[in-house]
């Protein structure tokens, strides 16, 4: 299990205030964070930029000290013995940097591979099962500059394998692919978790991603953790309404006036737009209103076009967290 | 972890990646060439007479083999300033932070960097330069097993030089001014085209903070003054404890650099 009780990074940044004068600031990029990820397990870290998302990737991957604070991994003191933690330990990054762009995936691969000591067969299998297993069999050979995103993003998700890590960090894996790709990321991801039993934290700002991944979320906000839960019960805790979309036949002033009434009366909110199909009415209550609504109808045989239940997700919740946020 | 196989890692790569083109080995091979020309011609028009200044410090007849040993132990350090310099894409590509993720040995990596390139960069050069002394002639060595020695003190020193650069590379993306320093003054005060002695105090006392002073000291009195191995005994004492502390402030600096990249995220930076 790895294990960050307290995490905190300051950094000192230096600022020109004159010929040679240097205006010191200190920011605080992550305050006080506790994180756990078993291994088997996806964990999502949600924020904004600037959260502290990308500094808590990189302390946990021993590229970044922590002020203060203790990180364990399998028991191991990450922090005293570095070196132990690199070989169980791994991260993956979204975008095009982090490869030698006039090697091939192979030569990248066995580079990367040579540098965690593997070699002799054991490194050429190795290489050779990975550049399978992201589909790059075909294009092992090219120079990565010729490469598309996604096969550059694929090559990435082979090195950060390289050497068969128990944790696997991923920092916006999926940032700027097509989704046919992303998709095929995501389940690559899954299979890694649940069954290579890999403990795995992603950063994502595609929240139905986290949401399809991860067992459970931390959201941080300048650092500092706002809050931990599986997706479904960040969504039940922050979002409580239910939303109810229904496309009835136009209606005239007086059923809307009594149709207003009696979901004012239930504590039903609505809203109603007049569109070329009918009339559209979005209704939201802290309760599914579905049958409700439907009793009313047949009160008035009002004929219904379209009914859809929409269920709030991830990024309702996190949208409504920071609304909320703001208003404080 | 094993030393050849991050020596190979990083000769694989930098064989593929810097050495990509290969008009990279014509000016590597070209502009050296054209330097031992400048060189050489560049003394033609004064007097190289018995009673000449120059004649006290090098004898006139052996110019030539004064000249290429210079390039050619030049070429050696030289290239290795330049592959230093390189450091600066590792850091823009973010490739130097997935090797200070790995766990291999960062003394090692430097060390193996810089002779990686160095073999690369130097041996088209050396055939040239081999390939001239054997023409000019005038070669006066005690005894030939010395030359192989004199190759390897060379080609150990370079990797030594090369890996200390390295380290000191890892620092910032601002020491790409350190290629400024290491360039022309090197070339001017470790006597390349001149010989040290003729220098006054001050431009001696540079001379003798680069390594390749020593050097070339050791290869000329190896290969135009046929010393024997215990006529260059102290020089050779001053190399090496010129060395082990470069070595040892490689190990020193790498850690430091390592750690201040840790505390500042400085490695992200460029």
């Amino acid at each position: 299990m790895l294990e960050a009780k307290k995490l905190v990074k300051y950094y000192t940044m230096k600022e020109k205030s004159g010929w040679f004068a240097r205006k010191k600031q200190q920011i605080k990029a992550v305050n006080g964070l506790d994180l756990t990820i078993k291994r088997g397990e996806i964990v999502g870290l949600l924020g904004v930029n600037g959260a502290g998302k990308t500094t808590t990737i990189k302390m946990l991957s021993t590229l970044l000290a922590p002020t203060s604070g203790t990180l364990s991994i399998d028991g191991i003191d990450a922090l005293q013995q570095p070196e132990a933690i690199k070989r169980r330990i791994n991260m993956i990054a979204g975008g095009e940097r982090m490869l030698y762009w006039r090697l091939s995936a192979r030569e990248n691969l066995m580079y990367f591979g040579r540098l965690y000591g593997l070699r002799g067969s054991a490194l050429k299998n190795q290489c050779d099962e990975l550049i399978k297993k992201v589909g790059l069999a075909e294009s092992a050979d090219r120079p990565v500059e010729r490469y598309s995103k996604g096969m550059k993003q694929r090559l990435q998700i082979a090195r950060g394998l390289i050497n068969d890590p128990d944790y696997l960090f991923l920092d916006e894996p999926t940032l700027g692919l097509d989704a046919p790709v992303a998709r095929q990321l995501r389940g690559m991801v899954k299979d890694l978790a649940k069954k290579k039993n890999k403990g795995i934290l992603l950063t994502s700002h595609y929240l139905e991603e986290v949401e399809e991944l991860c067992d459970h979320v931390y959201i941080i906000e300048k650092g500092h953790l706002l809050l931990h839960d599986t997706p479904t019960r960040i969504i039940q805790t922050i979002v409580k309404d239910r939303i109810l979309l229904v496309v009835m036949d136009r209606l005239t002033q007086e059923d809307w006036t009594w149709l207003r009434q009696e979901l004012d009366n239930r504590g039903i909110h609505t809203q109603k737009n007049e569109t070329d199909e009918g009339t559209q009415l979005d209704m939201t209550a802290p309760f599914d209103l579905t049958a409700q609504f439907i009793a009313l109808t047949h009160q008035r045989n009002f004929h219904l076009l379209r009914l859809e239940s929409k269920k709030p997700n991830l990024e309702d919740a996190i949208i409504r967290l920071a609304e909320e946020r703001e208003l404080l | 972890m094993n030393l050849l196989n991050v020596i190979w890692a990083e000769m694989k790569k930098s064989h593929r990646h810097n050495f990509n083109n290969r008009l990279m080995y014509f000016s590597l091979f070209v502009w050296p060439v054209i330097q031992f020309v400048d060189s050489y011609y560049a003394f033609k028009p004064f007097n190289l007479g018995q009673d000449s200044p120059l004649s006290r410090f090098v004898p006139v007849e052996k110019l030539g083999l004064f000249l290429i040993t210079g390039c050619l132990a030049y070429i050696f350090f030289w290239s290795l300033v330049q592959s230093a310099w390189m450091m600066g894409y590792e850091r823009e590509q973010g490739t130097l932070e997935i090797i200070l993720l790995t766990p291999a040995p960062r003394t090692l990596v430097m060390f193996s960097r810089a002779a990686a390139n160095l073999l690369e960069a130097v041996w088209l050069f050396s055939i040239f330069a081999v390939l001239t002394i054997l023409f000019m002639g005038g070669l006066h060595v005690a005894h030939w097993w010395l030359i192989p020695i004199a190759v390897v003190i060379l080609m150990l020193s370079a990797i030594v030089w090369g890996g200390f650069l390295n380290t000191i590379f890892l620092f910032s993306r601002d020491a790409g001014f350190l290629y400024t320093i290491f360039e022309a003054p090197m070339a001017f005060f470790s006597g390349v085209r001149m010989p040290v002695m003729a220098f006054p105090l001050w431009a001696k006392m540079i001379a003798y903070a680069f390594p390749l002073t020593f050097v070339l000291n050791i290869l000329r009195s190896i290969v135009l003054d046929g010393k024997n191995l215990s006529a260059i005994f102290q020089p050779l004492l001053e190399l090496f404890l010129i060395l082990l502390c470069l070595i040892i402030a490689s190990f020193i600096l790498v850690r430091y650099a390592e750690k201040h990249a840790k505390e500042t995220g400085n490695l992200t930076l460029f």
